[in-house]
């Protein structure tokens, strides 16, 4: 199915589903656009992607997997309960990082509190129109546009936002609304079509050097030991990715208290350590060889998809200023 | 189902091992089947201080589920400060453990330090299913003779016909056996090429391995037992990954040939 709504219609719109939902979107806070529960501010939907990614709502930095209560020394256990939500605003890059997560947190023994978290969210996606500097989506084939994943799609059109349903649930959607929507014709979609190819080129054209393809032999010839010189170890990189999901678990409270899940970061220097002492990733080079490795050679090994999305996330927070998708490091 | 939840196991027993480790037997309170494999390893939880990854140090032959636990961190001080009747999480059993059914008819068991426990459940699995194996031989080596793992069962398994060699790093007056590593008792003990199982520090296993390809045996059929840091024991929150691989879900057992870059 596709429709168009009008920019003014997209609050009485997102309004309308806030009575029946949560609803998450970008908007401005001081001055960076964010992704959090909207509650009538102007949205945030152009520009450069939010530095942080709309997938830690759904896997989050810090979650509850289950509280334990005590009783006459066993336990019981019990899980927190997901509500529905509507995302909207994701970009393809971040739809991809999704797909990712799930071919990884899915299979045989799934993560549950993932799993929960995912299915209870109505995603509405936006076409990237309007790519940031440091993006690379087109060269690693996540992105500019969106072919799957969402339930809706948004592209801006000017006055207007074209609407595109990808599953049941975004076809409820606009069946449940029809007062916001108008119909699409094939000039809408070709107008669609022109702006992400316009898109697609001034992302290419910013970082030509980058391919999925180049990007083992890239990995032989970087200079691992000057750029572990310089890595701080901080962590900054993969707590900001979208696709990372290393985590730590532990323990808060006793008799009665919840097991948290973490973030944690493979770039850290303990993130491997033994209680013996041992660690088998000592060096700060070495850890960011095996972030390289397991995004652009284990993952794919794994999942067929890679595990970088080329959002340019990690170099916008990079301590040390190591662009790590330059020219210099990926000869 | 919720994969972080654990099973409630209650400790029934509890045996001191060395004057720093303990065995401790577990049942399972749940009404589940809890089978498992020698070379296995569950993820035991005390509530409040957190998770932690201890092998099974017991064979599925004997209808009992027991670990062997040192001091070492949090966690595993609070199961040594845990007494019976005290009721701890059991995630599990994880991994893949020992690949029996492709493993050889002799085979040659070779642990150091704590490592050995793991290899226990392999031994008495053996020792119950005697008649399923050929030569057997079990090398072990420990810091000083304080330190041995279960040594009231060696005698046992020699009535089994199986070779035990035993060596320490540090003898002492009461210790009239081997001293030094357990490379120089492979040439002791006459050991035909096989299958060989290891778990141990690093340095031990790539002399050990070493020393048996030497022998004959193919760096495919050396099984080693890994350790790593782990937090999920489900292949989901990478830390314990060495190169491609989970030791948590493709592990801890792996040939020699797979993990020797990364040991
Ligand atoms: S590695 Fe960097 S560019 Fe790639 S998905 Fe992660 S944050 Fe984005
Ligand atoms: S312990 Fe979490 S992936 Fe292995």
């Amino acid at each position: 199915m596709i429709a168009l709504i009008s920019k003014e219609d997209m609050v009485p719109f997102l309004q309308a589903v806030s009575r029946k939902m949560e609803v998450v979107a970008p908007v401005m806070d001081q001055g960076t656009p964010a992704y959090v529960t909207w509650k009538g501010q102007p949205l945030a939907l152009e520009g450069e992607n939010p530095l942080v990614s709309p997938v830690k709502l759904l896997y989050p930095q810090r979650e509850v997997l289950f509280r334990y209560i005590q009783e006459c020394g066993s336990y019981t256990f019990e899980e927190p309960e997901q509500k529905a939500r509507l995302i909207l605003g994701v970009r393809p890059c971040d739809m991809q990082a999704l797909k990712v997560l799930d071919s990884l947190l899915y299979p045989e023994p799934t993560d549950q509190a993932y799993q929960n978290r995912r299915r209870s969210a109505v995603i509405a996606a936006v076409s990237c129109v309007d790519p940031g500097v440091g993006c690379f989506c087109a060269q690693i084939g996540s992105g500019p546009e969106c072919k799957e994943g969402c339930d809706l799609l948004f592209t801006d059109l000017g006055p207007r936002y074209l609407v595109e349903t990808f599953s049941p649930a975004g076809v409820l959607m606009l069946k449940e609304h029809p007062e916001f929507f108008t119909p699409a014709t094939r000039s809408h979609l070709q107008e669609k079509e022109r702006l992400l190819k316009e898109a697609r080129e001034k992302i290419v054209q910013a970082r030509p050097w980058i391919s999925r393809e180049g990007m083992a032999e890239a990995i032989k010839n970087a200079d691992w030991k000057s750029l572990g010189e310089r890595c701080l170890s901080c962590g900054g990189c993969s707590f900001i990715c979208p696709v990372c999901h290393c985590f730590s678990i532990y323990d808060q409270g006793v008799p009665d208290g919840e097991r948290v899940r973490c973030a944690d970061s493979c770039i850290l220097s303990g993130f491997s350590r033994m209680t013996s002492g041992a660690n088998p990733r000592p060096d700060p080079g070495q850890r960011l060889c095996n972030w390289y490795l397991d995004k652009f050679e284990y993952t794919p090994q794994k999942t067929g998809h890679l595990g970088c999305v080329g959002c340019g996330r990690c170099n916008r927070v990079c301590l040390s200023a190591i662009d790590r998708w330059s020219q210099e490091v990926l000869k | 189902m919720n994969e972080y939840i654990p099973l409630q196991a209650e400790i029934t027993d509890i045996d001191r091992v060395t004057s720093d480790s303990y065995l401790i037997t577990l049942q399972i309170l749940d009404d589940v089947e809890f089978d498992y494999r020698p070379g296995q390893f569950i993820m035991v939880s005390v509530f409040g201080l957190g998770e932690c990854p201890i092998s099974i140090a017991s064979s599925p032959t004997r209808g009992r589920l027991q670990i062997c636990i040192r001091r070492a961190g949090k966690i595993t001080s609070g199961i040594m400060d845990s007494m019976i009747g005290d009721v701890l999480g059991v995630r599990g059993p994880c991994g893949n453990g020992f690949p029996l059914g492709t493993m050889r008819e002799n085979i040659l068991i070779v642990g150091g330090g704590s490592g050995f426990a793991t290899l226990r459940g392999l031994i008495n699995y053996i020792v119950d299913k005697r008649d399923d194996f050929g030569e057997v031989a079990v090398v072990y080596g420990a810091r000083t003779s304080q330190d041995l793992y279960f040594m009231q069962e060696y005698k046992g398994w020699q009535r089994e016909g199986i070779k035990v060699g035993i060596t320490v790093d540090v003898g002492d007056e009461s210790w009239t056996g081997n001293v030094g590593m357990v490379t120089s008792l492979l040439d002791k003990i006459k050991i035909s090429p096989g299958s060989a199982a290891m778990c141990g520090p690093p340095v031990m296993i790539n002399a050990v391995a070493a020393k048996l390809m030497s022998m004959g045996f193919y760096r495919s059929e050396i099984y080693v037992s890994m350790e790593r840091h782990m937090k999920c024991g489900i292949g989901k929150c990478e830390h314990c990954t060495v190169g491609p691989y989970h030791v948590c879900q493709d592990g801890p057992v792996f040939s020699y040939d797979k993990v020797k870059d990364w040991l």
